[in-house]
């Protein structure tokens, strides 16, 4: 599954692969609401006591949580920069050298912060990996998303890609006759521009020819239309969000009372 | 049975002075295998637009006279109706892949799900077609990890999908590569010995000699029509076209100013074989 382009979707045979994006999407956006409702940190960490189990059976673990790694620099400048100066702190933790002081509210509140960030990651891209970007298209658009707007998503996601693979082909074909593009950021701005007049002109002929091979398939056929992709709703996913929904509730109400 | 009948049909792009084509009057009969020839800008595009209704639906412009195909008036046909009776594959191969497919099964599928085509129909006719093109192989694979040839080959293929009775073909290996050339003439070959309708626009003497019934030939209205073995070894008139004729012709030529071959010009490989043959004894 080499190109599927911007998404990060990884293909594997597992549970959480062959139910319905919709379902997926439920997690979710339960999960976001929790992450911004719940009344402590600690109750939207325990969240990810739920999906290292899930991120296991969907054969990804370690790859859900890999962009968190990457990104674990920026938790701990939060924390520093929080800590040190938050700006509505009042109870001091500790007194450190050179005058500054740590404040316990700064660390509470990056940590509120970082828990939500850190739990909206880890679903959001455990939700990538796992979800086809044909099946969300094909789901969605059988929930009322028009037909046109799932086709732009899906060409959207794989455009880039070859948008890039085409400006490469223009700055060899402009550098075999002569063109520099490289040397300093004046000398490339410069190199730039007469690539862009092959790329522009070159898509709206594409864009031409592409709109005319679509009405060739009968893209804009008024009646019903139906999907390769096979994405039902099945009595688990209504048991599963069930669940979601159920446990998303009791868990906020819980964080408020306890 | 006639599938396509042009009658006194001309067309104006509108903003383009004078008339790209003019007073086209055609009858073609289903199982048909039609050779469109003619230079640059001849009109060759236009004619093959038209069958789909690009003229006079996709492109503003003047049409004058009347198409009819499969039954079907083009005039008052929408395009995704006209589609289930005529396929058109354009010259770009890459160009016609939809973009929205990852796999060639889900390219293969798009028309398929415009029409309303349910799941179990989809996946026979995806199976069938794969195999029909050579690509059972590939039904997973993306589009855009193909040759140019295979990618011709899907584009025709996804059109074919969707059943329709006659298949257009524009300049179809222009862009491609001998070996990706010979594939696509494979596959349509195949295909008209199905039965299609073939509709090929192609400079290609070679190959329409072969395989070709009758040839047309454009230069803004139709030239002549007459067949292969008539129209391509008529050298005056595909020089005054700026087209060349095949090498097996020039070999007949040659064969006749050395006193060896007195009969007619040859366009056929099979019909030269012959003559050389007689010439060996
Ligand atoms: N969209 C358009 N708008 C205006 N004029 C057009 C358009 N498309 C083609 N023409 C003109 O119509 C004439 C015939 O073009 P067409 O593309 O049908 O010829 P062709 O025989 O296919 O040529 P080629 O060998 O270049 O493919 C040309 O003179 C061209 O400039
Ligand atoms: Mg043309």
């Amino acid at each position: 599954m080499a190109s599927i382009g911007l998404s990060s979707y990884v293909e594997k045979d597992s549970f959480f692969h062959t139910i319905n994006p919709l379902t997926k999407l439920v997690i979710l956006l339960c999960v976001i609401i929790m992450s911004f409702t719940l009344s402590g940190f600690v109750y939207i960490l325990l969240l990810l006591l739920i999906i290292i189990p899930i991120a296991i059976k969907s054969k990804v673990l370690s790859l859900t949580f890999k962009p968190i790694f990457k990104l674990s620099f920026m938790f701990i400048l939060l924390f520093i920069i929080q800590g040190l100066f938050h700006p509505y702190a009042t109870k001091k933790l500790m007194d450190l050298p050179f005058g500054f002081t740590l404040w316990e509210d700064g660390l509470l509140y990056a940590a509120y912060i970082a828990s939500r960030l850190f739990v909206m990651m880890v679903f959001g891209y455990w939700f990538v990996l796992t979800t086809h970007p044909g099946d969300l298209v094909s789901s969605l658009t059988k929930i009322g998303l028009p037909h046109a707007l799932g086709y732009i998503i899906l060409t959207t996601l794989q455009i880039i890609p070859r948008i890039s693979g085409q400006m490469q082909t223009i700055i060899d074909a402009q550098r075999s006759r002569g063109l520099e593009t490289e040397g300093n950021l004046f000398q490339r701005i410069k190199s730039f521009m007469p690539l862009l007049g092959p790329l522009f002109m070159g898509s709206v002929q594409q864009s031409v020819e592409k709109s005319m091979a679509l009405e060739a398939r009968a893209f804009s056929s008024k009646g019903k239309k139906t999907s390769y992709r096979k994405t039902n709703i099945t009595n688990m996913d209504k048991i599963i969000m069930t669940i979601t929904i159920i446990f998303s509730i009791t868990w906020g109400v819980l964080s408020w009372i306890l | 049975m006639d599938i396509i009948n042009f009658k006194n049909f001309s067309w104006k792009y509108s903003g383009y002075r004078g008339w790209t084509l003019h007073n086209i009057n055609i009858s073609i009969k289903k199982g048909e295998f039609i050779g469109i020839i003619g230079k640059i800008g001849s009109g060759r595009t236009t004619f093959c637009s038209s069958m789909l209704g690009l003229v006079p639906h996709f492109y503003p412009g003047i049409m004058e006279g009347e198409i009819i195909i499969d039954g079907v008036n083009v005039k008052e046909t929408s395009i995704s109706e006209l589609s289930s009776h005529v396929g058109l594959a354009f010259q770009s191969p890459a160009n016609q892949l939809t973009g929205a497919g990852t796999t060639i099964e889900e390219e293969l599928a798009f028309g398929l799900q415009n029409l309303g085509v349910p799941y179990e129909e989809m996946n026979k006719r995806i199976k069938d077609m794969l195999k029909l093109i050579g690509l059972e192989k590939f039904g997973k694979r993306s589009p855009f990890e193909l040759s140019g040839g295979q990618q011709q080959k899907v584009a025709i293929a996804s059109v074919l999908i969707m059943n329709p009775n006659v298949l257009v073909l524009d300049e179809p290996t222009s862009q491609l590569d001998p070996l990706g050339t010979e594939q696509v003439f494979d596959m349509v070959k195949k295909l008209s010995k199905k039965g299609i309708t073939i509709i090929m626009s192609t400079n290609n003497i070679n190959y329409l000699s072969k395989f070709a019934d009758r040839i047309v030939l454009f230069d803004n209205a139709i030239i002549k029509v007459d067949t292969p073995n008539k129209i391509l070894t008529d050298i005056e008139l595909l020089k005054k076209h700026s087209l060349t004729h095949s090498d097996i012709t020039e070999v007949s030529i040659r064969l006749k100013k050395m006193g060896l071959y007195k009969g007619e010009l040859l366009v056929n490989l099979e019909d030269l074989k012959k003559v050389v043959q007689g010439l060996i004894k």
